[in-house]
């Protein structure tokens, strides 16, 4: 861990705007037995930006999540996450250092309410163990105001109302938005989603996108979005990449992508 | 350790492997068909023995017709507990912890009512009672008609077992169940049929296993949970899931208890009263160190999860 | 017909539901608000007892200023009757000892507790978990057994007196024994309560939902895990030293598989998650206890050859079998968990 990789690197960004990377994937390579789910993939995230990462069903999308949040372990190559090589962190170091995570699934505490849900990813605590959390005076203040926290968060993404809702009755709409909302509560710098608008109506998956692009833009937030509902995000997208069998076929802005001869015959079938 | 003890030890291996492997063949079927660790598969057991106990202590003394009752007797008490209690339970797809607390409650409920009726009846500690004939007499080494009973009829049944399961359309849907049970429904297996005959297979053979065991040593209420660690064991070292190594499980269990325990004992001073740790031992190793147990060996005919 | 006497037989009951609650809340806190399947609960209580019997005889005639007897074997009877003589003439003696076997009780238990519970890290399915517990409580038993000089291997050490065995009514010293365990149980409810309701209680319950997860939102789960084992298994221990002393004797058949299950029975028919549950199960279980014995009792008075233990454990699963399948929440359901946050949240709201 940490340490050598010290240089920043640089990518051309939209409007020649120079920006540095926050997330940089080297060769990266996961084997599952006989198989390449994600074979030698470099790819760089510069800090602020909106990334699409596209491909087929069994292109390696999700594998790559994970490989990032490490939740499943590389075979080859390294994860470097603002200059500091994260490859072999346990995903709670991941999500600490400043990743979160979505699911595809939203993978929501359906039992506990949404503002139990939302405090749950703060950080640091205080009465987070078996010591402290009998004391209420030694944590209350602080809980207060994480709740104050929670409680503004879930106004923005009009939750609020719901703060006592089970998390179980909510739409699935609603979840995918607290889901988005919770991972902010760690005040992550990046925000690794996988297929955000799933099984949502259009209208409500614009608006998700909305919300995304409203964090970039107020918390400068940055974001790698796996989706297959193209035509929304190529209306936020900055970069787009598309995998194929493991590989990284193509990468450009999202007019290079969707004129992109080979991309367009593996991913449209033309 | 003298050779005398050596070869009657080993003859006890066969002896009781034979069938543990009978008991434990229910256990790594249960769980593959019906996902469930199934702690009352012990008074399956025992309440086979009884009813062959009751059996030849009303006159009957054939060993086929007191098999058969045994066998009558374990599958009725198997197809009740699944229709009384585990089916429900999974209707409601409760956890699995939900489910091994009522299979260790219906254990419990059986267990009671055979003390019941044992105490009433002063049934306890009988042995089921063909007569005795020696076959083989060598020094301290003896050989009766029972050794003839036990080791051959485990092992038939075993292999009876193994060509229901490969042979026959039932065996072919309990295989299809144990692989992938929403993929067997979609392919319009009768999953509620083929489970009741799983569970009247398992209840039958664990009732024969316990009139067999009732024949060799005696029947009490507990029989059938003393051994129930040995045979959880055996089962354990197939992975839950392999047939040949679920059987090579129960006669390593066997021998470790037998053989290996005697030899501890004889040549390190290990005290015999640590005997019922040895399955406790397998079972956490297993379990820490190599949980497919001998799975990988075995890739071949009579494998469940094939 | 035998004559019961109401006064005795309710501070049996309420010495035994004191014990039975620090016991159910225990596994509440490990399998109720985290998940954790404790089926070796009987080794954790076990641990308490047999810190009793060997406190009782090494550490307790060395506080009354006597040279310890070896309490097995031919010395047997010397030894027990002068930790007798101690516990019915020293009360500051006994009450060190106790105070003594409370905190090896809890040191040794805690710490297995704490270690145990990374065996989940080394197992390929969760519930494997389950079993190694059951077997593993099952194997120290059967070693603790197997040792001759520990607590006497099968024979057990018995004249484990209460530490209120030195005042001379009886009646008073069970009076006085009862309200030491309510006291203890009262203790451990507080503490358990204030835990749910906190920043913690509410990781454990993520935890119990899903691990995976929790860990993506930057939570050490196995610390988590191994944290509430330590003080399950903490409040397990001291619940099994008082077990033993209001038993009387330390023997390993005490501490069998029936035992973990009688724990969970209480969790699950008063209410898994929920402490109050805890202790309606406890109470119930230890009335449940208390008129099984009187039963066997009248009926072996009245000439039946009805053994009534049997009873016992058949409505045992009866119960355990009725409340799964009709009432999964338990007599009083799991209750949401609630911290200032939600104060705040209404203060805000307004409603």
């Amino acid at each position: 861990m940490g340490g050598g990789y010290t240089a920043r690197v640089s990518t051309r960004y939209q409007g020649a705007e120079i920006m540095t990377a926050l997330l940089e994937l080297r060769n990266l390579r996961k084997d599952y037995g006989g198989l390449r789910a994600v074979d030698d993939v470099s790819l760089t995230v510069p800090e602020g930006a909106i990334i699409g990462l596209i491909g087929p069903n069994g292109s390696g999308k999700s594998t790559l999540i994970n490989l990032i949040a490490g939740a499943t372990q590389r075979s080859a190559g390294r994860v470097i996450f603002a200059g500091d090589d994260i490859s072999d962190l346990p995903p709670d170091a991941v999500f600490k250092l400043g990743i979160a995570r979505g699911y595809q699934e939203p993978a929501l505490y359906l039992k506990l309410t949404v503002l139990d849900n939302m405090l749950l990813p703060v950080k640091n605590q205080r009465g987070e163990g078996p010591w402290y959390a009998p004391w209420w005076r030694t944590w209350h203040n602080e809980e207060a105001k994480h709740a104050e926290r929670a409680l503004a968060v879930l106004e923005q993404v009009q939750l609020l109302q719901q703060y006592d809702t089970l998390a179980s009755d909510l739409s699935g709409g609603q979840m995918k938005l607290l889901e988005i909302a919770r991972s902010l509560m760690g005040q992550p710098k990046l925000l690794l989603l996988d297929e955000p608008t799933a099984g949502v109506a259009p209208k409500l998956a614009y608006e998700i996108f909305e919300q995304i692009a409203r964090l970039r833009r107020e918390h400068g937030i940055t974001f790698l979005i796996v989706e297959h509902r193209l035509e929304i995000l190529f209306d936020f997208a900055d970069t787009v990449y598309v995998m194929h069998l493991g590989n990284l076929l193509a990468e450009g802005s999202v007019a290079e992508i969707a004129n992109h001869a080979t991309v367009r015959e593996v991913y449209f079938g033309e | 350790m003298p050779p005398a003890l050596l070869t009657t030890s080993l003859v006890n291996t066969i002896q009781i492997g034979s069938l543990y492997a009978l008991m434990a063949l229910g256990i790594t079927l249960t769980f593959s068909v019906m996902k469930l660790p199934n702690f009352a598969h012990a008074e399956f057991v025992t309440a086979g023995a009884y009813a062959a106990l009751i059996v030849s202590l009303s006159g009957v003394l054939n060993p086929l017709a007191i098999m058969a009752a045994a066998f009558v007797v374990g599958a009725l008490t198997a197809l009740i507990s699944h229709i009384a209690v585990f089916k429900p339970l999974e209707n409601r797809e409760v956890s699995l912890y939900t489910l091994i607390l009522a299979s260790f409650a219906v254990g419990l409920i059986i267990r009671y009512i055979l003390f019941l009726m044992a105490d009433y009846f002063n049934l306890f500690d009988l042995r089921i009672g063909i007569p005795l004939t020696i076959l083989f007499r060598e020094g301290s080494l003896i050989l009766s008609n029972l050794f003839a009973w036990v080791v051959p009829t485990s092992i038939l049944l075993v292999i009876l077992l193994t060509l229901l399961l490969n042979a026959t359309p039932l065996g072919r849907e309990m295989r299809a169940l144990a692989n992938n049970s929403i993929l067997a429904r979609v392919i319009g297996i009768p999953v509620e049929r083929v489970k009741n005959y799983t569970w009247l297979l398992v209840g039958g053979l664990a009732g024969v296993a316990g009139a067999l065991w009732g024949l060799q040593s005696a029947v009490n209420p507990l029989m059938g949970w003393a051994a129930i660690i040995s045979v959880f064991a055996a089962a354990i070292l197939g992975g839950l899931s392999s047939f040949s190594g679920t059987i090579l499980g129960a006669y390593v269990v066997a021998f470790s208890e037998n053989t290996l325990m005697l030899f501890l004992n004889f040549n390190f001073g290990v005290d015999l009263a640590y005997k019922p740790a040895i399955p406790f031992i397998i079972i956490i190793a297993v379990l820490l160190l190599r949980p497919q147990g001998f799975t990988e060996i075995f890739r071949r005919a009579g494998d469940l999860d094939r | 017909m035998i004559n019961i006497d109401i006064g005795a037989t309710a501070v049996a009951v309420l010495t035994l539901f004191g014990i039975y609650s620090l016991m159910a809340i225990s596994l509440n806190l490990e399998y109720g608000v985290a998940g954790v399947p404790n089926f070796g609960k009987a080794l954790f209580i076990s641990i308490g007892a047999y810190t009793a019997g060997i406190t009782y005889t090494r550490t307790l005639p060395l506080l009354a200023g006597f040279e310890a007897i070896h309490p097995c074997g031919p010395t047997m009877g010397g030894a027990l009757q002068l930790r007798s003589e101690i516990m019915a003439s020293q009360p500051a003696a006994g009450f060190i000892n106790l105070a003594l076997t409370f905190l090896i009780a809890a040191a040794v238990a805690g710490a297995v507790g704490f270690a145990v519970s990374y065996i989940t890290l080394r197992l390929k399915e969760e519930w494997f978990l389950a079993l190694v517990l059951l077997v593993g409580g099952e194997t120290v038993r059967i070693v603790v057994r197997g040792a001759d000089d520990f607590i006497c291997s099968h024979n057990g050490i018995s004249g484990v007196a209460q530490p209120f065995y030195f005042v001379e009514d009886p009646r008073s010293s069970a009076l006085l024994f009862m309200l030491l365990a309510l006291a203890l149980a009262l203790l451990a409810y507080v503490y358990s309560q204030r835990l749910i309701h906190s920043p913690y209680g509410r990781m454990l319950k993520g935890l119990r939902e899903d691990e995976d997860i929790t860990r993506g939102l930057g939570k050490g789960v196995s610390l988590a895990r191994a944290q509430i084992m330590a003080v399950g298994s903490v409040i397990a221990a001291i619940g099994g030293a008082l077990f033993a002393l209001n038993t009387g004797f330390v023997n390993t058949n005490d501490y069998v598989v029936n035992l973990t299950l009688d724990v969970w029975v209480m969790v699950v028919l008063g209410g898994i998650g929920n402490n109050r549950g805890a202790l309606l199960g406890a109470l119930l279980i230890a009335l449940l206890d208390r008129f099984t014995q009187i039963g066997a009792i009248a009926l072996n008075m009245s000439g039946s050859e009805l053994e009534f233990n049997y009873v016992r454990f058949i409505a045992f699963g009866l119960i355990l079998i009725w409340m799964l399948r009709n009432r999964p929440g338990g007599l009083l359901p799991e209750s949401r968990l609630t911290t200032n946050a939600h104060d705040v949240a209404k203060g805000l709201i307004g409603r």
